[in-house]
C-alpha cells in the first residue's frame, strides 16, 4: 500500500473545487477506482451542467500521467510511495 | 553574406546616438536608413541590420530587446528562420511577436480562411480580412510590422507528407495548430529534422505549453501513443475566449527566443499548465 497524490488541473480543479486528493492505493487500478468513487460522479455532474455529456469513467475521457508518464505508455501498474497522478482533460485548441 | 566596406560606411553615416532607459548612450540607426541601403545594394534589410549590429550599431526598433538578449542574441534572431504552423489564435499572435522581435525569416503554414467566429481571439483577423487566407494576411501584417525581415506564406495544411518540405529551413517550429493529429505530425517531422518544436494548446481559460527538443519524449508523455487520439479536446465545449490564446502564444514566443539565443532554461520535459480561471500556473515534470 503506497501513499499517493492525485493532482487535478484545468476545469477539473475548478469543477471539483480541489486541486489534489490523497489516497492509499495498492496499484494504479486501485488508485483509479478510488478516484472514480470519490470524485467521478461530481465531475460528471459538473461537466453535464456545462453541456458536456459523458457516461464513461474519468480514466476513459481524461489524460492521466503517473509520475509524468501517460498511463497508456506504462508497462507496469505498481505505484511507489509518493507517486503523483496528474489528471486533466485533453485540449487541442489553437 | 559578405557586406562590403561601402555599406559599413553608409550605415555608420546613418548613426545617431540614443540615450537608452539604462542611462547609457548607444549608436543607433533607423528603418529608413536600413531600407534605403538595402534597396540601393539589392540586399535584404535584415542583412543590413546584422551588419550594423556586428559593429555595435543597434537598429532603433530593437533597442528595447537588447537589454534582455544582447547584440549577439539579436543577431542570432535576425539570422534565423522560424516556422509557425497555424495562423489562428495562437499562431496569429506568435507571428506578430516574432516579427517585432526581429526573427529574420518567418514561415507561415495555414490553409484556412478567416471567418467571423475567429474575430474574438485571432489577432490577425479583421472585418476587412473576412474570407481571406490567414497565411496571406499574416505575411502582409509581418511586412507592416517589420519590413526588414522576410516572410514565406504557405496556403497548405501541414501533413506527414509535406511536413519535411515546409519545415526543413526552420531553426525552430512553433505550434499554432488546432487538432492533435496535426500536432503529432509536426512533432514527428521536427524530431526527424532535428528541430525544436514549441508545443502549445488552449481550451477555455486554460492552456499548456512545452518545448520539445528532438531527443525529448514529447507529446507521447502527455497523450500516450499517437494512434487512438481524439482529434479535438474539451475546447469544443469550453470555447476559446479572447485572451487565452494570447497568453499561451506569448509564452511560446519566449520559448522560441530562448531556443535560438540559448538564453534561459527551456521548458523541456516540463509541461506548463496555465489556469487563468483559478490564477494558477503549474509545471508537471514529465518522465523520460
Amino acid at each position: 500500500m503506497a501513499s499517493i497524490t492525485v493532482r487535478f488541473y484545468s476545469i477539473y480543479r475548478l469543477y471539483l473545487g480541489m486541486d489534489r486528493l490523497s489516497l492509499q492505493a495498492d496499484d494504479l487500478g486501485d488508485a483509479l477506482a478510488q478516484m472514480e468513487e470519490r470524485v467521478g460522479p461530481r465531475l460528471r455532474e459538473q461537466l453535464q451542467m456545462r453541456g458536456i455529456e459523458l457516461d464513461q469513467k474519468m480514466q476513459d475521457f481524461s489524460l492521466i500521467l503517473v509520475n509524468g508518464i501517460n498511463i497508456r505508455n506504462l508497462g507496469e501498474t505498481k505505484l511507489r510511495e509518493g507517486s503523483v497522478l496528474h489528471i486533466f482533460p485533453p485540449s487541442a485548441g489553437g | 553574406m559578405t557586406v562590403d566596406k561601402d555599406i559599413i560606411q553608409e550605415i555608420s553615416e546613418s548613426v545617431e546616438i540614443c540615450l537608452a532607459p539604462d542611462g547609457k548612450e548607444y549608436p543607433v540607426t533607423g528603418r529608413q536608413a536600413v531600407n534605403s541601403i538595402a534597396r540601393a545594394r539589392g540586399i535584404s534589410g535584415r542583412d543590413v541590420e546584422v551588419a550594423a549590429l556586428e559593429r555595435g550599431i543597434i537598429p532603433r526598433c530593437y533597442l528595447r530587446n537588447i537589454g534582455a538578449i544582447g547584440l549577439e542574441g539579436q543577431i542570432k534572431l535576425l539570422q534565423s528562420s522560424v516556422a509557425v504552423v497555424g495562423a489562428g489564435g495562437l499562431g496569429g499572435t506568435i507571428i506578430q511577436l516574432l516579427a517585432r522581435h526581429g526573427i529574420g525569416h518567418i514561415i507561415v503554414i495555414d490553409n484556412d480562411r478567416f471567418a467571423e467566429e475567429d474575430w474574438n481571439r485571432q489577432s490577425l483577423s479583421t472585418e476587412e480580412g473576412l474570407g481571406e487566407y490567414k497565411a496571406i494576411i499574416a505575411a502582409r501584417r509581418v511586412g507592416e510590422i517589420n519590413s526588414a525581415i522576410t516572410v514565406t506564406p504557405y496556403v497548405e495544411k501541414l501533413t506527414r507528407a509535406n511536413a519535411h518540405k515546409l519545415l526543413k529551413d526552420a531553426k525552430v517550429v512553433a505550434d499554432g495548430l488546432d487538432n492533435l493529429p496535426s500536432r503529432f505530425a509536426a512533432e514527428e517531422a521536427c524530431r526527424e529534422l532535428g528541430i525544436p518544436f514549441v508545443y502549445g494548446t488552449i481550451a477555455g481559460f486554460s492552456g499548456q505549453l512545452m518545448t520539445i527538443f528532438p531527443e525529448d519524449v514529447g507529446l507521447s508523455s502527455i497523450y500516450g501513443p499517437s494512434h487512438s487520439l481524439p482529434e479535438r479536446g474539451v475546447e469544443v465545449k469550453t470555447g476559446t475566449p479572447s485572451a487565452t490564446p494570447a497568453m499561451i502564444a506569448a509564452w511560446q514566443v519566449q520559448e522560441v527566443i530562448k531556443a535560438i539565443t540559448g538564453i534561459g532554461k527551456p521548458l523541456r520535459n516540463r509541461l506548463l499548465m496555465l489556469d487563468a480561471e483559478e490564477g494558477v500556473v503549474d509545471t508537471i515534470e514529465l518522465g523520460t
